[in-house]
């Protein structure tokens, strides 16, 4: 009699643990993961997302973001094997999308789609698919500190090649004391994408002229070396040390903000930082160019970021609520008004006509007025064989900031690494 | 006592279910993959390449590099938490006021997340540190986390920051074991502090030791979280240590069959040394 009481209770007690994780309430909501990589938004992200909930009580929205200096590549491909698959997610360039395919739905008919601009959908279309759709169209370039040059006596239009750009440093350099500077440049030898992906841009997007040249190519050349270095030893000759351990915060928070150097790399994504410590100062900068000695000297590298995609392998009504909040993100007026104010994008989209929504940053509208005098080189590195800009050139950079390597030693391995991934 | 195989079966079953499920299938089906060729894609099949991967471990530099660096750690780690951990623990039993207080502040570190650690730590050694070194003009303090040997000693500074306060509670109750009438009767024998410890309390604690050394063996050459946050393997790759060589061989370059083929060769590699670890301690165990 015992034996069979407690052969109930275990009964009993298992047959509740395996009914507690089985039922679920009637949800009635459809959940839109997304797993995205702008830092720079996820606040106002999240209070768009809380807008779009607030009038469609049907969608719940969750959204992650990993960025910045940290691999989103790599994050999302955790992410994907741990089984908490995303509904929407981002993919950078062909490499991306070859990668993951399977995974793909194809938006060619999704309303944005057909409002693109001419070639900002070209990064994620495969076989005539169109499978991303782009974020926002970004440039970079040597964000400068218009007083502190106006000071110096020195005219930033005149700043169109290397030859003018290395006297203006030098200029500014011998006038470090009374313009309180501790050194030109904020250079961030920490952050292997700033290295190894923007920078090497600059470069390589001369020698491949598209991310699908890039995409395709079997080898690098280094066609642009000499000027490669040139430029990069500039930086570091007057770059604030210690420059392997200058990240992100650093460079655009802790030196450009306080106005403790005149100029850094970064992009138009880098004006909330700046507003963030210095609203004044935020108001006052913009972009030179990074010229590279024997190329295009005068022009911005320009170019789409990151594509929103969503996920094939979730639920029908999962995808049509990502696709609807995809759209409404960039066609309504709530979601235009954040896309230009609050993100502080420039959207590759028609539909954006009225003078409240252009953008109005002045790093924005520099890269506006680059592109509209035809000044830019487009971006290549999502053409990169995957991890070969952070992992590989990234950390020789490091090594040669260090001055373990020499440069020739940095574009053999670097070499020697594409080819071997592109065998 | 009756032993009856379906009560066992029924009350084990599902654990040893679990077990196979979780660990011991998965690390199966990872040795199959480590003889292959995987780009991660499950709709295609991954070609079947022998012991090419494990070859390849051989000549990978980065591989070899991390290993170096991970044991070094390991060493000085493994040293150092356990003899601040152990000191600590003394320190701790020694019947003052703030005794039990103390022991509270010092387990503290151990509860917080790696990842998390690794972040705080990074802050204060690249701006607090930095800041104290241009402020003093000590160039002691400037510049950490800028090269290897900071980074080296950053990731040390962290593991023992957060380990101590662990072994310290192991090794109280390691001491706190030992008969009080055996440090009497040495006592009235005229045995000094120092005599005591080497002859009464090491050999007491010498299970405390065992565990304790696993522990931290262990952990050290499995570090992750502290490694990714605090240095992410610069600069120039020279902080990587094992794990997160692995983990960017596997998820940053896509080649999964090579990152499960370091993966086993770890496994091998932690799981004998800390078994030979493991028997000669024992060995020097005192059984009471």
């Amino acid at each position: 009699m015992k034996n069979y009481m407690k052969g109930l209770m275990v009964g009993g007690a298992m047959l509740l643990t395996a009914c507690g994780g089985g039922t679920e309430q009637k949800e009635e909501k459809t959940v839109v993961d997304i797993f995205q990589f702008k830092v720079e938004i996820a606040e106002q992200f999240d209070e768009l997302s809380q807008i779009y909930m607030d009038t469609h009580p049907n969608i719940e929205i969750n959204i992650e973001t990993v960025g910045g200096g940290d691999d989103y590549g790599a994050a999302l491909r955790a992410k994907m094997a741990s089984g908490n698959e995303p509904t929407i997610f981002n993919v950078g360039g062909p490499q991306d999308v070859y990668d993951w395919q399977d995974k793909l739905v194809d938006l060619s008919d999704v309303e944005l789609a057909g409002k693109a601009f001419d070639g900002a959908l070209s990064g994620a279309t495969l076989d005539g698919k169109v499978y991303g759709l782009p974020f926002t169209q970004e440039g970079y370039g040597f964000i400068y500190n218009k007083e502190l040059l106006k000071k110096a006596g020195i005219d930033a239009k005149t700043i169109t090649s290397y030859e003018s750009l290395e006297t203006a440093v030098k200029m500014l350099d011998s006038k470090k004391e009374e313009l309180g500077l501790e050194a030109v440049f904020a250079t961030a030898g920490k952050e292997t994408w700033v290295t190894g992906l923007h920078y090497s841009n600059v470069a390589l997007a001369q020698e491949f002229g598209s991310v699908f040249d890039a995409y395709n190519a079997k080898n690098v050349e280094f066609k642009y070396s000499g000027g490669m270095k040139k430029l990069f030893d500039l930086q570091i000759d007057y770059g604030r040390t210690p420059i392997n351990a200058t990240d992100y915060s650093t460079q655009v928070e802790r030196l450009f903000s306080m106005k403790k150097v005149a100029m850094t790399q970064q992009g138009n994504w880098a004006f909330g930082s700046v507003k963030g410590i210095d609203e004044e100062l935020a108001k006052n900068i913009g972009f030179l160019p990074m010229p590279i000695v024997g190329a295009k000297e005068n022009a911005l590298p320009v170019g789409i970021p990151m594509y929103w995609t969503v996920n094939k392998d979730l639920s029908e009504a999962q995808i049509k609520a990502a696709k609807d909040f995809l759209n409404w993100m960039y066609t309504s007026e709530t979601g235009k008004d954040y896309v230009i104010n609050k993100f502080n994008f420039i959207p590759p989209y028609k539909g954006f006509d009225g003078d409240n929504l252009q953008p109005k940053d002045p790093l924005a509208k520099d890269i506006m007025a680059f592109s509209e005098a035809g000044n830019t080189i487009p971006w290549v590195f999502m053409g990169y064989p995957t991890g070969w800009g952070m992992e590989t050139l990234g950390v020789e950079l490091q090594k040669y900031i260090d001055g373990q390597i020499t440069w020739d030693e940095v574009t053999e391995t670097a070499k020697a690494s594409w080819s071997e991934s592109r065998k | 006592m009756n032993y009856n195989k379906k009560t066992f079966c029924l009350f084990a079953g599902p654990i040893i279910i679990a077990f196979l499920m979780v660990l011991v299938i998965p690390l199966l089906i990872g040795v199959y993959y480590s003889f292959t060729e995987w780009n991660g894609r499950m709709d295609q099949v991954p070609n079947f390449i022998g012991l090419s991967n494990y070859i390849a471990i051989i000549k990978d530099e980065g591989f070899r590099n991390a290993f170096i660096f991970t044991a070094k750690f390991t060493v000085v780690s493994v040293i150092v938490i356990n003899a601040i951990g152990f000191s600590l623990a003394l320190l701790v039993t020694k019947k003052l006021k703030i005794s039990n207080f103390m022991r509270t502040i010092f387990f503290m570190p151990n509860l917080i997340g790696g990842l998390i650690l690794g972040f705080i730590w990074q802050f204060i050694f690249m701006g607090v540190f930095q800041t104290i070194g241009e402020i003093t003009g000590w160039t002691f303090f400037q510049g950490w986390l800028a090269d290897a040997n900071t980074g080296f000693w950053g990731l040390v500074i962290i593991m023992v920051w957060q380990m101590s306060g662990y072994l310290m509670v192991i090794y109280i109750a390691a001491l706190q074991n030992i008969p009080k009438s055996l440090l009497e009767a040495a006592d009235i024998d005229g045995a000094n502090g120092w005599a005591k410890t080497r002859h009464i309390i090491f050999p007491m604690v010498a299970p405390a030791f065992t565990i304790s050394m696993f522990l931290t063996l262990a952990n050290s050459f499995k570090l992750f979280d502290q490694n990714l946050s605090l240095t992410n393997g610069g600069p120039g790759g020279s902080t990587e240590m094992l794990a997160l060589n692995i983990y960017k061989t596997a998820y940053t370059f896509t080649n999964y069959g090579a990152a499960q083929a370091k993966a086993v060769v770890f496994f091998l590699l932690v799981a004998s040394i800390t078994m030979v670890q493991v028997y000669i301690n024992k060995k020097k165990e005192v059984e009471m």
